[in-house]
């Protein structure tokens, strides 16, 4: 059984459609990257599988289970409770584009929130494993920093830490490197390369082409709405099929005249 | 040219603690039922926002002073005998109640929402969410205006003085009328409300301060 599980997945905003019909599954353990223009979904998408966005039709399933909906007897979708969805989301963890720690939390707290109010853990028992975590991400000397006063990669680890501390079986990455400084990219990656090696099953949105080359097991490339063409990453990267993935590799790579 | 502002201070400031016993009712009172119908408009379904935003906007447009008046007459009205104070204080909780819930809503709404995101990622239950994420950081960006509110509210007990409350503003028409010197004796009552009020805005500038250190 796959991990992850989404089937014809339909989303739109107002008249516009974002998502227009996605299909595609990650076994455990695989690692996604999904590349594409700005626009093409690929964020929505990442956000209808923890359903931080809702969506109009089609299935996710983690773990065999629907995410947002479930079938019944007469085949008729039924939005589940919220407390079901908020059961969904301790076993996805994602990590976003602008950080979004706690700015009122501790470096350390902001990791403990899960285990705390989630998992209704002892504190020093979540201490002990946000502070495993947070050497893990190589911060363990900030643990008692606020995050204003961490860098941006720095910021990007702890939330990645923050994620790992409620032990979801899957982790999704939604464009995490690209509102940081150049020099603190290779930071945030190296952490989630070595998350990769361990065997964690991935989705990563992401506009670094090396690294998707370097970590991923498939490729997903996105446009208007729809997967134009997915394979492994050495056959997609270097020879890709679709006219589309090839403008956006040339373009990506530093092509600044391809049009 | 003093000596008739000096004669009739004790007269003078033991109005001055009536109006701290209504300022602390009004102040406390006010802010804690505003705070919770403030939380109330930012989460409550659509029925519960329509009403709060009805109750926010009509006392928002009505002036203090006849928000008193309908207060002490709205007991008799509808049959009720109730102490001057009692009626007094009921206005004006009610009327800080509106402004002190608008500040919160809107500070609750200013919160980031990718930090409900971020909180509901995590499997944070509705009320996990508000308590630990969002209330926290909606209070320090509610600070500031609760305490300038506060401060207005403060000063708006006075008006307990046209309907008969008796407090510093009545204490002093009552010294005028039997001195005549009216210029001295609210030059006297304008340092006394002033005497009041300073400490909170000392606050105000010292709160605004370290909640600009920690973000």
């Amino acid at each position: 059984m796959p991990m992850i599980e989404i089937r014809d997945l339909r989303k739109s905003f107002g008249g516009l459609d974002v998502l227009k019909g996605i299909s595609f599954e990650v076994e455990k353990a695989e690692v996604v990257v999904v590349l594409g223009p700005s626009g093409s979904g690929k964020s929505t998408m990442l956000r209808c599988i923890n359903l931080l966005e809702d969506y109009h039709s089609g299935e996710v399933r983690i773990d065999g289970e629907t995410v947002g909906y479930r079938i019944n007897d007469g085949g008729r979708r039924i939005a589940r409770p919220e407390a079901e969805n908020a059961k969904v989301r301790e076993k996805v963890g994602i990590v976003f584009q602008s950080f979004n720690l706690f700015p009122h939390r501790t470096a350390i707290e902001n990791v403990m929130m899960g285990p705390v109010h989630v998992r209704h853990m002892a504190k020093s028992q979540a201490r002990e494993l946000a502070g495993g975590l947070l050497e893990k991400v190589g911060l363990a000397d900030k643990a008692h920093q606020y995050p204003a006063t961490l860098s941006g990669g720095q910021q990007q680890r702890v939330a990645i830490a923050r994620a790992l501390a409620m032990q979801p079986k899957v982790m999704l990455f939604d464009e995490v490197t690209s509102a940081l400084d150049p020099e603190l990219v290779g930071e945030v990656l190296i952490v989630i390369r070595r998350l990769a090696e361990e065997g964690m099953t991935m989705i990563i949105v992401t506009h670094e082409i090396h690294f998707a080359r370097d970590v991923s097991d498939r490729i997903i490339f996105m446009d208007g709405g729809v997967i134009v063409e997915q394979g492994p990453p050495d056959r997609a990267l270097a020879s890709p099929s679709s006219e589309r993935l090839k403008l956006f590799l040339r373009r990506y790579q530093g092509d600044y005249l391809a049009v | 040219m003093f000596d008739v502002l000096i004669g009739n201070l004790t007269y003078l400031l033991r109005g001055a603690v009536m109006t701290l016993w209504l300022a602390v009712a009004v102040v406390t009172l006010g802010t804690l039922l505003g705070a919770g119908i403030g939380i109330l408009a930012a989460v409550g379904n659509r029925i519960i926002r329509g009403t709060i935003t009805a109750y926010i906007f009509i006392l928002r447009g009505i002036p203090v002073l006849v928000v008193m008046f309908l207060g002490y007459y709205a007991f008799p009205a509808l049959g009720l005998r109730v102490n001057t104070y009692v009626a007094v204080g009921f206005a004006q909780i009610v009327y800080v109640g509106a402004f002190t819930a608008e500040i919160v809503r809107s500070a609750i709404l200013s919160v980031h929402p990718e930090q409900i995101a971020a909180a509901k990622s995590l499997g944070m239950r509705r009320t996990a969410i508000l308590r630990e994420v969002i209330l926290p950081q909606a209070i320090r960006i509610a600070i500031p205006p609760l305490l300038n509110n506060a401060l207005t509210a403060i000063k708006q007990t006075s008006y307990a003085s046209v309907v008969g409350a008796w407090e510093l503003t009545y204490a002093a028409r009552e010294v005028v009328e039997r001195t005549l010197a009216s210029f001295q004796i609210f030059l006297g009552v304008m340092a006394i409300y002033f005497a009041i009020c300073y400490p909170l805005s000392l606050l105000a500038r010292w709160c605004e301060k370290r909640l600009m250190a920690t973000h």
